[in-house]
């Protein structure tokens, strides 16, 4: 048995980390022994994610005892796990531990390392005071809620990576055909060009929407046409998520542009040689037939 | 996972990973590029890197394909030869392999501007 206490405190380096066994882990149970429930106003809102101090991180090696969660953090008195949050017998279990008559003495690092983590420790309470968990802008917020979910997993297995390109996955449509605008409607397009690949969409049903400007449709996704003039075309789809995505050829399907970067819009986006951008699209789902 | 098989038991097949809508164009390689291609792999040495990153758009790559069905892919630095059991990645600094599958290519097969 033994309890296993990391500061949660750098980034670059590795996070100090204390071993407590036999008194000691025994007298830091005690002390972290939960005395009341937190709930409601009582419990602030932690950072998941910010730069310096962000609790105790403390690990029972053993079976968990004392009420507690095997693994649980504390953060300026409170301990938290999922579905656990309490307020332990002592409140002030962080300066216990880490003020420099603490175990925190036994690390021989920085001579100033606990006055430092003292400091760190008043940040954070500082900071719980006015802090709010905001969701993300993405990818979780939907913008475009008709729109095909980014799954590249799905596509990116044989043999539907191989066999599926740009048109399929612009249209979420697997075909195992390699499908080309137009072939199932007979009415192929006759050259690499805007001109000719544009009607060959539209005659598999895909409607038209030089206008879109980059919105959602009211029903069904939005695709992008682009073209590599005289050589070959490719297709962008908006994803749920708002931003863009596409499968170049045999190639996996991926979000990123060639720069690298996320494409909130395929006019913008580096294409490579796909310079000329033709026009958006409406997909239809259940409306569109293509081989 | 050396080879010497000669190119003369049937057709080699090359190409390159270029386009999106349309099929990736292929071809068929002569016994002298294919004997040439052998005599590259087996002068390379092995590597454990992983591919370079490759574009999203444009040139991705190219590969050869012997009649016994074993693939060579190659992309810049890296030659990758896959068989039934596995594959072997050698080093191909000049990038000799690389080049004289792309230089087997019909004229007017791979467009330039894939390759800025």
């Amino acid at each position: 048995m033994a309890l296993r206490i990391t500061i949660d405190i750098f980034s670059g380096r590795p996070n100090p980390v204390l071993i407590l066994e036999g008194p000691e882990e025994n007298e830091a149970l005690d002390r972290l022994r939960p005395e009341s429930e937190l709930r409601g106003r009582n419990l602030r809102p932690l950072p998941s994610s910010t730069l310096g101090y962000r609790g105790l991180i403390v690990e029972q090696s053993g079976r968990a005892t004392r009420g507690l969660p095997k693994e649980f953090r504390v953060a300026n008195g409170d301990v938290v796990a999922e579905d656990f949050a309490a307020r332990p017998a002592d409140p002030a279990f962080e300066e216990f531990v880490c003020g420099s008559t603490g175990p925190i003495r036994r690390i021989r690092r920085e001579p100033d390392l606990s006055e430092f983590i003292l400091k760190e420790i008043k940040r954070l309470d500082d900071l719980r005071d006015w802090w709010k968990p905001k969701r993300p802008d993405w990818p979780r917020r939907e913008r475009c809620r008709c729109a095909p979910l980014y799954e590249p997993d799905w596509w990116n297995v044989q043999p539907i990576l191989g066999s599926n390109n740009c048109y399929n996955y612009g249209c979420d449509y697997r075909t195992d055909t390699f499908a080309q605008p137009g072939l199932a409607a007979g009415a192929m397009y006759t050259a690499l060009t805007c001109a000719s690949v544009r009607p060959a969409a539209v005659a598999d049903d895909l409607i038209s929407s030089p206008n879109a400007n980059n919105r959602c449709p009211r029903e069904g996704h939005l695709a992008a046409l682009v073209i590599a003039p005289g050589w070959d075309f490719h297709w962008f789809r908006k994803g749920r998520n708002g931003y863009w995505s596409h499968k170049p050829g045999s190639t996996p399907v991926t979000n990123l542009d060639n720069s690298g970067v996320t494409i909130p819009d395929p006019r913008t986006a580096d294409r490579g040689p796909y310079t000329q951008f033709c026009t958006f699209m409406v997909v239809m789902h259940g409306h569109i037939k293509i081989e | 996972m050396a080879t010497s098989r000669s190119s003369s038991d049937g057709d080699w097949t090359a190409g390159a990973f270029v386009f999106s809508g349309r099929p990736d164009p292929t071809w068929r390689i002569s016994s002298d590029v294919a004997a040439e291609l052998v005599a590259i792999w087996n002068s390379l040495v092995p590597s454990d890197n992983t591919i370079a990153s490759t574009p999203a758009l444009g040139y991705r790559g190219c590969f050869v394909v012997d009649p016994a069905e074993r693939r060579w892919t190659a992309f810049h630095e890296l030659v990758t030869l896959s068989i039934d059991s596995g594959s072997e990645k050698r080093r191909d600094d000049e990038r000799r392999f690389e080049r004289t599958v792309l230089a087997s290519a019909p004229v007017g097969t791979l467009p330039a501007s894939f390759f800025a």
